[in-house]
């Protein structure tokens, strides 16, 4: 039933959406540079193919290559947890617009551990993909299944540096991590791992007691119970987790935002045309609605709202002072 | 169990469609030839056959891709037996025996034995994932930090028992191998190790470029150095196919192989490299005569070829039943799944039955194509013998390079692999076994990481290793295996000199 009434819709509307992407592409043309793009396209990612972030490059690929009648690719320059890559991009990519990174806000972090040698701002941030938030998850079989955030944070508080929790150094897993611990007034456990997924795999093992992940790393988990989802990060509960409450609502903060938020970069030093038309390229090609629909099957929603160049840079520039605020006041551990 | 072959049967007839049994075929076909490469490893081809898959339907990519992954375990023994230059990483150990073969005109023997070898290893893997993934995934999650710690100690023992020559000297290869494993990013704090303040070294040392330069480019500096230019390997060549001798002495170390490798690659972190070198140190710690090896032992082909697959057989189990990728290749294959549009997890045997079983009865269509090409190809492969090495040598040279350069994109590499290749060469003439420091390279990294997640966890120190029961079994193990060695290596000094 439910299929059919979907295809029938998808038809109904593509006539019209049909007539949208025709005008999108002439518009594009029209700024075209001459003999722009001369090569494919090279859309870097700085994490290992197959993880989440090369999953939304991907789609980023295939809606680019739809919107522009250009052929593009994605290439995975990994190593140092993303600082290979983020540093690639800021120092040697070549200027020429062929070469565009995919990045998220871990930028931030990464340009701090490359010590002065580049910045985010060696960067011009183009276009905006999509955000999702932190869940933060328990094993449905594990001592926290009931009691959600507020007993992991009473049990914290009764038993200091007891409650075992997954942590990536470094990262905004440790900034989220240090805010449950201001407010609870607690000293939490933080077994480190290299990254989410290792981590999800000890709390589905009881090894650890409270686990963070993005929604397509924890959906699979969560629909099987054996995880449980407590809570999310962010200002307002996520459309994926209905039932989990913002940390902040618990806590009674307002600053528990941590979450990622992806875009596409380009070097500085890339010719105004040149820039002008990827911009209006990748906007053709994210606000595509079936591109939409494929990064919410991921549990991430795109920001209509940043839809000029100028708005993605302010956005980028307020994650980063935000970012930079949280850094210089925490407390020193 | 019944419900089980009925599945099975509904994930055959999903697969046995010319479409998809085509893609499983070129999947097994390029899966050899990358494993015949030495360099270009698994990981490297599937991203970048990735993007190619999301046309296809979800089950033939899936099984395409996995079929790349085994298909290499196939092909990655042939270069090893017949120039001494590792296909891939797993087929390291299988130079030792499976050339000193080779040089003695068994070159066929070796590479029959490989394949069937491996066909009957990963035959096995797919039979107990068949019937057993469930229950055995839901063990393997249980293992944390303190299981993964103690499984590297007993894998680090193991290396011990490989050596062959002088204790001292290996022991000089593990040290090395682990101080290699250090440079890159600290596993826990996320600080810069060793990286003398370049960005090249912050993402550690290539593997792909340690096991090229070590045993690729040293085996052909050295050579150049010992012969003029001529054939490779001038004995003729008889017995294409293994003995009935062979067969005698290979089962009972494929049956090892096969349990062994099927342990390991089940275990996140472990995977086929591991599980070959701790085969080949357990064939010849079992052995009569442990002073044979490495001088043309069938078993010591046999045994390691087995482990191999059978670990990439059981590294499916977490990622189809749990959604666990235990090591970078199978993760690959989590992104492909996902790109797929199919969420890999506990849920995907029930809500895609089809999906599921169809890549199942992939694996046994995949190894029996594996089989297939292999077997007749052993004729043809052994020609290569007969190439001159001033043809052959620069042209593995340039695949090597390819192969090195295309796991990171990264120039750096190559030069990485031409500093191991120099000092490869120099630890052979100063009679340093070099498999030993790629193992500790390979263990060092996960050794470190779940120690110090083991100790940050442990309310009491060490004593978290033996609180609980598995890790406590494995390190006790290996106690005993380290007292083992300390006697039988006291005993045999005075009688049979340095061996």
């Amino acid at each position: 039933m439910n299929i059919t009434r979907r295809g029938f819709t998808a038809a109904a509307a593509l006539l019209p959406f049909a007539a949208h992407a025709q005008d999108a592409r002439t518009r594009l043309n029209a700024i075209k540079p001459a003999g722009f793009p001369r090569d494919p396209i090279e859309m870097t990612v700085v994490y290992p193919a197959g993880g989440g972030m090369d999953i939304t490059a991907r789609v980023v690929q295939r809606f680019f290559d739809r919107a522009t009648g250009e052929r593009s690719l994605v290439n995975n320059r990994t190593g140092g947890a993303g600082l290979v890559g983020h540093t690639w991009l800021a120092t040697q990519a070549p200027a020429d617009g062929h070469a565009v990174g995919i990045i998220a806000n871990l930028i931030f972090s990464d340009a701090i551990r490359s010590q002065g040698r580049w910045s985010w701002t060696d960067l011009d941030h183009i276009a905006h993909i999509n955000a999702e938030p932190l869940n933060l998850v328990v094993n449905s079989e594990g001592p926290f299944k009931t009691g959600g955030l507020q007993g992991i944070l009473d049990a914290a508080r009764a038993r200091p540096g007891t409650i075992r929790v997954l942590n990536v150094p470094g990262g905004y897993y440790e900034y989220l991590i240090e805010q449950l611990e201001a407010v609870a007034g607690a000293r939490f456990l933080r077994v480190p791992f290299q990254g989410g997924a290792p981590g999800i795999t000890a709390l589905l093992g009881n090894n650890i007691d409270l686990g963070f992940g993005f929604f397509a790393e924890v959906r699979g988990h969560i629909a099987a119970n054996r995880l449980l989802p407590i809570a999310v990060t962010g200002r307002q509960r996520t459309t994926f987790l209905p039932d989990a409450p913002t940390v902040n609502s618990v806590t009674g903060r307002d600053d528990v935002n941590w979450g990622v938020s992806r875009w596409v970069a380009l070097p500085k030093a890339v010719p105004a045309d040149r820039k002008a038309w990827l911009a209006a390229a990748f906007q053709a090609a994210l606000s595509d609605p079936e591109a939409a629909q494929e990064f919410r099957n991921l549990g991430a929603l795109p920001d209509p709202a940043l839809n000029t160049p100028e708005k993605v840079a302010a956005d980028v520039a307020r994650m980063a002072e935000g970012e930079r605020a949280f850094l210089t006041t925490r407390a020193p551990r | 169990m019944e419900g089980t072959f009925a599945a099975l049967a509904g994930g055959f007839a999903a697969i046995l469609t010319p479409e998809t049994l085509y893609y499983i075929f070129i999947g097994s076909l390029i899966g050899t030839l990358i494993g015949v490469l030495p360099g270009i490893g698994p990981l490297a081809a599937l991203s970048l056959l990735l993007p190619a898959t999301v046309a296809l339907p979800p089950v033939a990519a899936i099984a395409m891709l996995s079929a790349i992954f085994y298909g290499s375990m196939y092909g990655g023994s042939i270069t090893s037996i017949l120039v001494n230059i590792p296909g891939e990483a797993a087929s390291v150990v299988t130079c030792l025996d499976g050339h000193a073969m080779a040089k003695q005109g068994r070159a066929g023997a070796a590479l029959g034995m490989a394949a069937l070898g491996s066909f009957i290893a990963g035959t096995f893997g797919i039979v107990i994932l068949t019937f057993f993934s469930p229950a055995l995934s839901s063990f393997a999650i249980r293992l944390g930090p303190p299981e993964y710690c103690a499984l590297m100690v007993l894998g680090l023992v193991c290396t011990i028992l490989m050596i062959r020559g002088s204790a001292l000297k290996g022991m000089i290869m593990i040290g090395l191998g682990t101080a290699f494993a250090t440079q890159g990013m600290d596993v826990v704090s996320g600080e810069f190790r060793f990286t003398y303040g370049t960005i090249e070294l912050t993402a550690g040392i290539e593997l792909v470029a340690v096991v090229i330069g070590l045993f690729g480019v040293s085996e052909i500096l050295s050579t150049v150095e010992q012969s003029a230019p001529g054939m490779a390997v001038k004995t003729k060549l008889r017995n294409l196919w293994p003995s009935r001798a062979d067969w005698a002495a290979s089962w009972a170390p494929i049956l090892r192989g096969s349990g062994l490798g099927f342990a390991v690659g089940l275990v996140p972190g472990g995977g086929p490299v591991t599980a070959s070198f701790l085969s080949y140190a357990a064939e010849r710690r079992i052995a009569k005569d442990p002073s044979s090896f490495g001088k043309g032992r069938i078993e010591g082909v046999a045994g390691p070829e087995a482990a191999n697959n059978a670990a990439v057989s059981s590294g499916m189990i977490p990622l189809l039943s749990l959604g666990i990728p235990g090591n970078a290749v199978t993760a690959l294959l989590m992104g492909a799944l996902i790109i797929n549009g199919v969420q890999p997890g506990p849920m995907l045997i029930v809500e895609n039955p089809q999906i599921f079983w169809g890549v199942v009865a992939s694996l046994y269509v995949g190894n029996v194509f594996l089989l297939i090409l292999n077997l007749p190809l052993v004729g043809l492969w052994v020609q290569l013998l007969r190439v001159p090495y001033s043809v052959l040598f620069p042209t593995i040279v340039l695949l090597a390079m390819v192969g090195t350069y295309s796991a990171n994109r990264n120039i750096f590499d190559l030069w990485v692999m031409l500093g191991f290749g120099v000092m490869g060469w120099f630890l052979r003439k100063l009679g340093y076994e070099l498999a030993p420091l790629v193992l500790a390279f390979v263990l060092a990294p996960l050794l470190e990481q779940s120690l110090r997640q083991s100790m940050v966890m442990s309310p009491d120190g060490a004593m978290i290793f033996l609180a609980r029961p598995v890790a406590a079994t494995l390190m006790v193990v290996s106690a005993l295996l380290l007292i083992f060695v300390a006697f039988k290596g006291r005993a045999a000094t005075p009688k049979g000199g340095t061996t």
